[in-house]
């Protein structure tokens, strides 16, 4: 049986991907800050933050007594804070890079340690088209996510040599809690900056992951794939 | 808790595993002054990063502990806790008692 980690498994696009590899057969470990929102067999939770080194470095541990191994990595956790920079305390900036940067970082350490003798590991990361669209108010957001891009494409060449892949999602606004409150014309306007001027579903999100997860994507690595036709 | 002795051995025992596995002659017989990584080393990076990677493995495994032996000095020709297997031991039984 394929495992899987997935962060930030208590909502959102975190669910529905650790539902979706549940459906399709894979054991899953999740996590997030608070308890565990799925119930199945196939299922583990850490109640984590992504950011401890300390609590990162047992999960996978643990993982290494209860798997032996670890297919793939989906570092979907991250936050956002919608603010004009001016107006952003250092508390916030440290928050995010702390929650989207470090966490991403540690997961990728750790678990590609987890991927060897699979011959076919797989991370991906998770980006935004905050960044490339530069958005106003998402200064922090979108920094955090360039040096998730940036952490992908070196890791892609360091860890090539052990067969992990590492690649990087960046979907468009999606209903999820992470735009919960952003206003309505600030929405319409990005979406017409998308060259398919529609929100984001979770499926577009699993059909990207999915491709990068394929055994046959093995020649595939340090590529970022924005969806709704950002470039 | 593991004493020195114990660390020195579980990682001989790791060094001597990767060296048949990567066919590195000069650590099949590995000492506690053998040259790991750096100067006169005979792993690189590649080789460096599976036997940190199963020398954790096996901490964890036999004395039930978690560590990372991720260093900012690593690179450091003469402050590495990778240059040979008695830095490395040093490194490990700090993290283990931490």
């Amino acid at each position: 049986m394929k495992s899987i980690v997935i962060t930030g498994t208590r909502k959102g696009i975190g669910k529905a991907l650790a539902e979706h590899y549940l459906n399709a057969g894979w054991q899953v470990a999740g996590c997030s800050r608070g308890d565990s929102s799925i119930d199945h067999q196939a299922y583990t939770h850490f109640s984590l933050d992504v950011s401890d080194e300390e609590a990162v470095i047992k999960m996978a541990r643990t993982l290494k007594k209860q798997f032996g191994k670890v297919d793939a990595l989906l570092n979907n956790a991250g936050i956002a804070s919608m603010n004009h920079a001016l107006l952003t305390p250092a508390s916030t900036v440290n928050r995010i890079l702390q929650t989207n940067v470090v966490g991403t970082f540690l997961f990728c350490r750790e678990m590609a340690k987890l991927m060897r003798g699979t011959q076919a590991g797989r991370i991906v990361n998770f980006t935004t088209v905050a960044h490339p669209l530069n958005l106003e108010g998402e200064a922090i957001y979108a920094a955090s996510k360039a040096a998730v891009e940036s952490l992908t494409r070196i890791l892609a060449r360091e860890l090539a040599e052990l067969t992990i892949t590492v690649n990087a999602v960046g979907p468009t606004p999606i209903e999820t809690d992470l735009i919960r409150g952003v206003p309505s014309d600030k929405m319409d306007a990005l979406l017409a900056r998308q060259a398919i001027q529609r929100m984001g579903d979770v499926n577009d999100v699993i059909n990207a992951v999915d491709f990068f997860l394929r055994d046959e994507s093995d020649f595939i690595t340090g590529q970022v794939l924005y969806l709704g036709g950002v470039c | 808790m593991p004493n020195r002795s114990d660390i020195e051995a579980l990682i001989l025992e790791s060094v001597r595993t990767l060296a048949e596995d990567f066919e590195i002659e000069a650590l099949l017989k590995p000492t506690a002054e053998s040259a790991l990584y750096g100067n006169d080393g005979a792993l690189d990076s590649m080789a460096l990063v599976n036997l940190i990677a199963d020398i954790e493995d096996a901490v964890s495994e036999h004395f039930d502990a978690s560590i990372a032996l991720a260093d900012e000095k690593a690179m450091s020709a003469k402050n590495s806790p990778y240059r040979n297997v008695r830095s490395l031991t040093d490194a490990t039984l700090e993290r283990i008692e931490a």
